[in-house]
């Protein structure tokens, strides 16, 4: 899949591409808005991750531009000032999902791998493991069928977990994943082990699940 | 003299008024007095005289042209036909001699008159005395004393009532830029909405004033306006190197091969981090709310909102073992405000109030309602806030108790939030038992 970077900040367009390049993304980087709109015009993206507080172009007006010759191609809005305005604005002109500056690279990774799974193609929302299978646009759980009762913050994890398979991912990871905009300084990232517990719990009452797998003073993995 | 207290243009007229009253009723006093004394000493002046043509006519006729030799009455007295004057002479048994003059009554023919008599005793003869009275009446001084009292009366009220009409509104018009100023500063809640149009005056004492006022707000919108944008860009450039290092960590982790101990340094760097944006996010959301940026006109359910807060943070009570009682009124009215920011102050109040009690301690919230308010109650128990704390307890960056869990700038951030919606936000704790977060929300 083909990413485009829209971002004036070269040190962080290049993580951003490093870290996409090794998740398999084929990624194009433009640092002016300039330089976006001729790379829009001319190639085809499936994804374009768009800074909208560029110096030399209006990230909304780039926007508009860019939905009209990329048509297919899927927004992801960024942006420091964090304004609620600006994130309004953008999904209301069609972008997909919004991120504010400072994110987490693995967040990023994830949210284009769920709008991804969302929108293209046949029954890929589905993501089975197992008997189990998340469905991440209603955003439930299912065990053969049957929705499986979790909390808003369970079914985040398990998602989270499912998206990253094989992944190790670290408490702190996690904790802002769940918590996003109001994580805590001191949001102990033990309150991750009990959800853990609690979600090993749950699900043990349906199956086997010995693919939750902890790694010893970082973190958990869903072994799938 | 706080009965006293007023608008000056009260005070300089009713002063003016009192000033003008006060001078006129001590002339009202001295003015007849004075004509009375003038009119007197020219009377007694007038006595002294005929008294002494008198002596003249006795000298020269002898006292036999008044009284008789062989009359039985020696006493002699005449009157004029008005009764203005009269003489009288009489014979009396006494050896001392005086003159003495004063102002007496008498009963004439059934007839009161005031009259200013001189009274003198001689010898004739060396042998015999007489007494002599020489009166004139006063009966005129007196009426004109009345009259003019009477017309200085009239004269005086008329001249207080044009002075004191002509000084009110002289006084009015003086001070008229005065109260625009006035009313000027009254209006204005903040230097955003000051209205600086120039007032137009005489007195370049008004414009000086009105000039430093002007100046002064200015100054003052600028700093205000200064710090807010500061705040603001300065929160935005942080963001962007944050997001560098933050993203060089994120790939740095993201090799398989990294020994435990490394991963654990990142991870660390990343939370204090993490700390550093939390900080620059909420001065930049206080920047924010201080520039009005926030629209009010959400209908909250604040029930809901609670819930909604509980479930965020559920996995806390549960990993502190915390008793957390929730008794919530149903059919709680809505209020309009801002949800997110809403949210966001009573989230702040929940995570404060666990984070501060001890484990398997207790988190009691309570909402209630009266006619009027909303009041959400949280309590913890625990250590609570020592009493010389707790002014300072929503002010940005003091920490209590020197420990590294400040309130720090969650409880700014919350009674900025609280003073935006003007929900009264206080808080009542006992250093060793328990800490109490109130808000009321005004229906």
């Amino acid at each position: 899949m083909r990413v485009l970077i829209v971002e004036d900040e070269k040190d962080l367009a290049q993580e951003i591409s490093e870290f996409l390049t090794n998740e398999h993304y084929n990624c194009d980087i433009a640092y002016t808005g300039t330089d976006a709109s001729e790379s829009l015009a001319v190639n085809m993206y499936d994804f374009v991750l768009l800074d909208i507080g560029l110096p030399d172009y209006n990230g909304l007006d780039l926007l508009k531009e860019a939905k009209e010759y990329n048509s297919e191609a899927y927004f992801i809005i960024i942006t420091a000032r964090g304004a609620i305005e600006d994130k309004v604005k953008g999904l209301d002109l069609g972008a997909d999902d919004y991120l504010a500056k400072p994110f987490a690279l693995l967040e990023l990774g994830s949210r284009i791998k769920a709008i991804a799974r969302r929108k293209f193609g046949n029954k890929t929302h589905l993501l089975q493991f197992g008997n189990f299978a998340v469905d991440i646009n209603k955003r439930v759980l299912f065990f053969d069928d049957n929705p499986i009762d979790l909390t808003k913050k369970e079914y985040e994890l398990i998602s989270y977990f499912v998206l990253n398979k094989n992944r190790v991912l670290n408490r702190l990871q996690l904790t802002e994943h769940i918590w996003g905009d109001f994580y805590e300084n001191d949001f102990d990232s033990n309150y991750i082990d009990v959800h853990i517990k609690n979600i090993r719990k749950k699900l043990a009452t349906y199956d086997d699940t010995k693919w939750i797998k902890t790694v010893r003073g970082i973190g958990y993995k869903f072994e799938l | 003299m706080k009965i006293f207290r007023g608008r000056l243009k009260n005070q300089l007229t009713l002063f003016n008024a009192f000033s003008k009253l006060l001078i006129f009723g001590v002339l009202l006093m001295l003015i007849p007095y004075f004509i009375n004394k003038i009119s007197i000493k020219n009377t007694d002046n007038n006595l002294y005289k005929k008294l002494d043509q008198l002596y003249d006519i006795i000298d020269s006729t002898g006292i036999e042209s008044f009284i008789d030799e062989d009359a039985e009455i020696r006493s002699y007295g005449s009157y004029n036909i008005l009764k203005a004057e009269y003489i009288s002479i009489e014979q009396i048994k006494t050896d001392s001699l005086y003159e003495s003059i004063e102002s007496t009554r008498r009963i004439i023919e059934n007839e009161i008159v005031d009259y200013r008599v001189i009274s003198a005793v001689f010898g004739y003869d060396d042998s015999e005395f007489y007494l002599i009275e020489i009166g004139k009446s006063i009966n005129d001084i007196v009426d004109f004393k009345r009259t003019l009292q009477r017309f200085i009366l009239i004269f005086l009220l008329i001249v207080i009532v044009i002075t004191v009409v002509v000084d009110i509104s002289f006084i009015q018009s003086l001070l008229r830029p005065f109260d625009h100023i006035i009313t000027k500063l009254k209006r204005s809640t903040s230097p955003h909405n000051f209205d600086y149009t120039p007032v137009k005056s005489m007195s370049s004492d008004f414009i000086y004033l009105e000039n430093s006022i002007n100046n002064l707000m200015r100054k003052i919108e600028i700093r205000f306006n200064d710090e807010r944008e500061f705040i603001s860009n300065v929160s935005h450039e942080l963001l962007t190197p944050i997001s560098i290092i933050q993203n060089k960590i994120d790939n740095s982790l993201n090799s398989d091969d990294i020994p435990v101990n490394i991963v654990n340094k990142l991870v660390e760097s990343k939370k204090t981090l993490n700390r550093l944006t939390l900080m620059i996010r909420t001065l930049l959301l206080m920047s924010r709310i201080e520039n009005n940026e926030f629209i009010k006109n959400d209908t909250i359910n604040i029930k809901q909102i609670v819930d909604d807060v509980i479930e965020e943070i559920y996995i806390m009570v549960q990993a502190k073992e915390l008793n957390l009682i929730s008794d919530i009124s149903s059919n709680l009215p809505a209020i309009s405000g801002n949800r997110d920011l809403i949210f966001n102050l009573i989230f702040n109040l929940v995570t404060n109030a666990i984070k501060h009690t001890p484990e398997a301690g207790t988190v009691d919230i309570k909402i209630l309602t009266t006619n009027s308010v909303i009041i959400f109650k949280i309590k913890n128990s625990g250590k609570g806030i020592n009493k010389d704390l707790i002014p300072d307890i929503f002010s940005r960056f003091k920490r209590l108790d020197n420990s590294s869990e400040g309130y720090g700038i969650g409880l700014a951030l919350a009674k900025k939030i609280a003073d935006y919606h003007n929900i009264d936000i206080s808080v009542n704790s006992d250093s060793n038992t328990y800490t109490e977060f109130i808000l009321e929300f005004t229906i």
